[in-house]
């Protein structure tokens, strides 16, 4: 199989099949997704799939609002003929540190000052929204009824399935083997299914993006990093929103099925392409998570696995152009977030690609901050 | 009843089934024929002489369970369709029946059909072991079926539709019918792996013990793949589901 592209995104998740949709609206032809397996294989399908507003740098927050913004019409936007499962529970963010009581009063400024309802709130009231937290391990908490939790397989389908209409193309189980640079421009890419001539690539490849780019020799300043979840049996509703801490590392939500999901990060995870699960992690996970939501003890876990984080240097994706290879563009490095900027990404890589201006200022987020030395570090990760 | 219907009640089989004993050895005949008639290919072709030699052509089948090995040779010579091989010794949870049949089209090997008691109603979902028409069986095939042990004594015919219709949960857990999933394989997934990620078939308590065979086997009908090259999905710890407050002090396990 031979074949001519007028762009190829190699990675089938949120980020490749939102670009896709958006390349395609404006009216590009030819467009080709290509994932080595399926649609939201990789760290889409495996993500906690939790949305939010409530960072600490302004990029952040402008990026998250849109997103938010998209995803409470994605279903009528995208004419999905399923739902996106869009709850907005909003994030519960304990502070139990004094170092965390100040950041989050600072970052509550920054994401008043720009429309995010997000507000600073006691231990009791905490506990109002969540009843069967243990408020008396916290010293307040910051919260914001617009965050949520958000279907990844079925958002990703429905940009997946708004693309198709439009004309793109979804290879799946097809891998990248190498990408044709020739005088300094992308000519094409090498697959295990055959060659596909094209003047544009897309790096979404999320925990495997620093591959793609060596293809072309670009080195990208990411690693990818394991990060596990579980989540239990299916009970009834009883906890609204997310509920989360940094400094205490967890994150835990009741989804709308009914199921909770809950990860943590842990600084000794293999920083390599790891996907297996681990005992400790089951154990810390379980012993933090009853040590907050007490209750939480007597419902059954059914199943763990694991993900990639693809880290940057300052947590924040880079976007657009590289300047070394022409028509080489980047959609990575999202640090754990790229599931929830999926419809941004889609917007402004896109926006990249046909030089129009950016919808959202991201130039600060481009691969030469690096080189320049200019990191816009985001303080709010788990 | 059986002057009436044709069909053999309780009473009448009372007399052709084998002891419990006999049948937990393995294969054996089952001959269901009750009238007595002029006919006798059954006595004449079994080359064990585990029919009993015909006194008067007359006479009714009188099989000794001890010497018949169930080679299934007097099931395509029966005129009668009556001769039938059960084995129930072919795997903890299912019996082999193995039934003549003389329609077309003949089911193949590998795929579902819906097994039918001696009145011809559904009774079961029945898997086609292996399809036998060799000349010496002049066009009577024999079909071996695959049915749940407990209905070895039951299903006697087939019917090449399948048992279960789009409106059978075949998910429990998440409640997901055939149907949706037969409308998912036709929107081109392909896989179980995919299949379980936008229907959770596979995401509940069970983790897939019972949705995952039959997921298999409708891609497997769909593409025309053999079942042994569709791939299960990933098996993900912990397999049973456990309390959250039971989880504690284990040990270093990747």
């Amino acid at each position: 199989m031979n074949k001519t592209a007028s762009v190829v995104i190699v990675g089938g998740g949120i980020s490749g099949c939102a670009i896709a949709y958006n390349l395609a609206k404006k009216g590009v032809k030819d467009v080709v997704i290509i994932d080595k397996e399926y649609l939201c294989s990789g760290a889409t399908g495996r993500c906690g799939a939790g949305i939010r507003m409530q960072w600490g740098t302004e990029m952040n927050c402008r990026l998250a609002k849109y997103s938010v913004e998209f995803f409470e019409t994605a279903n009528e936007v995208l004419e999905y003929d399923g739902d996106v499962e869009f709850k907005q529970g909003g994030y519960l963010i304990i502070a139990a540190t004094e170092k965390e009581v100040a950041q989050f009063q600072k970052n509550i400024k920054l994401q008043n000052s720009l429309g995010i309802p997000s507000r600073y709130i006691t231990p009791q009231e905490a506990k109002e929204i969540v009843p069967h937290m243990d408020e008396t391990q916290i010293l307040g908490a910051a919260f914001n009824p617009k965050d949520g939790h958000l279907n990844p397989f079925h958002t990703t389908q429905a940009y997946a399935d708004a693309a198709v209409r439009l004309g793109v193309e979804i290879m799946k189980y097809t891998e990248v083997t190498g990408i044709k640079v020739e005088n300094g421009k992308i000519a094409g890419v090498q697959t295990d299914k055959g060659y596909i001539s094209t003047p544009v690539v897309v790096n979404a490849a999320g925990g495997h993006a620093q591959i793609i780019s060596e293809m072309v020799g670009v080195k990208l300043p990411l690693y990818s990093e394991r990060h596990q979840i579980l989540v239990t049996e299916a009970v009834e509703p009883m906890q609204g929103p997310m509920f989360m801490s940094f400094s205490q590392n967890i994150y835990c939500q009741q989804t709308p099925h009914g199921s909770f999901i809950m990860g943590r990060g842990d600084p000794t995870e293999p920083r390599d392409l790891r996907v297996t699960s681990s005992w400790e992690f089951l154990e810390e996970m379980a012993k933090t998570c009853i040590r907050f939501l007490p209750p939480l003890k007597d419902i059954r876990m059914v199943r763990q696995w694991a993900g990639l984080y693809n880290m940057s240097p300052d947590a924040q994706p880079i976007y657009g152009p590289v300047k070394d290879v022409e028509g080489f563009f980047l959609a990575c490095g999202y640090s754990g977030h790229g599931f929830m900027f999926g419809p941004v990404t889609g917007v402004v890589v896109s926006e990249s690609i046909l030089g129009e201006e950016h919808t959202i200022p991201v130039d600060a987020l481009s691969y030469d901050r690096f080189e320049k030395g200019e990191l816009i570090l985001e303080p709010s990760v788990v | 009843m059986l002057k009436s219907t044709g069909v053999p009640m309780e009473k009448d089989l009372e007399s052709v089934i084998p002891p419990k004993e006999r049948l937990a050895k393995g294969p054996v005949a089952i001959i269901e024929c009750f009238e007595r008639i002029p006919c006798n290919p059954c006595y004449t072709h079994c080359a064990r002489g585990a029919i009993k030699e015909f006194e008067d052509i007359n006479d009714r089948p009188q099989l000794n369970y001890d010497i018949c090995n169930g080679c299934s040779i007097c099931v395509s010579h029966c005129p009668g369709l009556a001769i039938f091989i059960v084995d129930e010794t072919y795997s903890d949870t299912e019996a082999l029946v193995k039934i003549p049949y003389e329609l077309l089209p003949l089911p193949e090997e590998g795929t579902f059909v819906t097994g039918l008691d001696r009145g011809g109603k559904p009774i079961c979902r029945a898997k086609v072991i292996k399809v036998q028409n060799p000349k010496f069986q002049d066009r009577t095939p024999i079909i071996s079926l695959a049915v749940p042990k407990d209905l070895s004594m039951t299903v006697r015919f087939l019917s090449l539709e399948d048992y279960y219709d789009d409106n059978t949960i075949i998910c429990r857990c998440e409640e997901v019918t055939l149907g949706e999933i037969r409308e998912l394989i036709r929107k081109g997934y392909k896989t179980v792996e995919e299949i379980k990620r936008i229907s959770r078939c596979g995401m509940g308590p069970c983790q897939g013990r019972t949705c995952q065979q039959l997921i298999m086997e409708e891609i497997a009908k769909a593409t025309g793949e053999h079942i042994e090259n569709i791939k299960v999905h990933n098996y993900r710890p912990p397999i049973l589901p456990i309390k959250l407050g039971k989880i504690h002090g284990g040990e270093k396990n990747e």
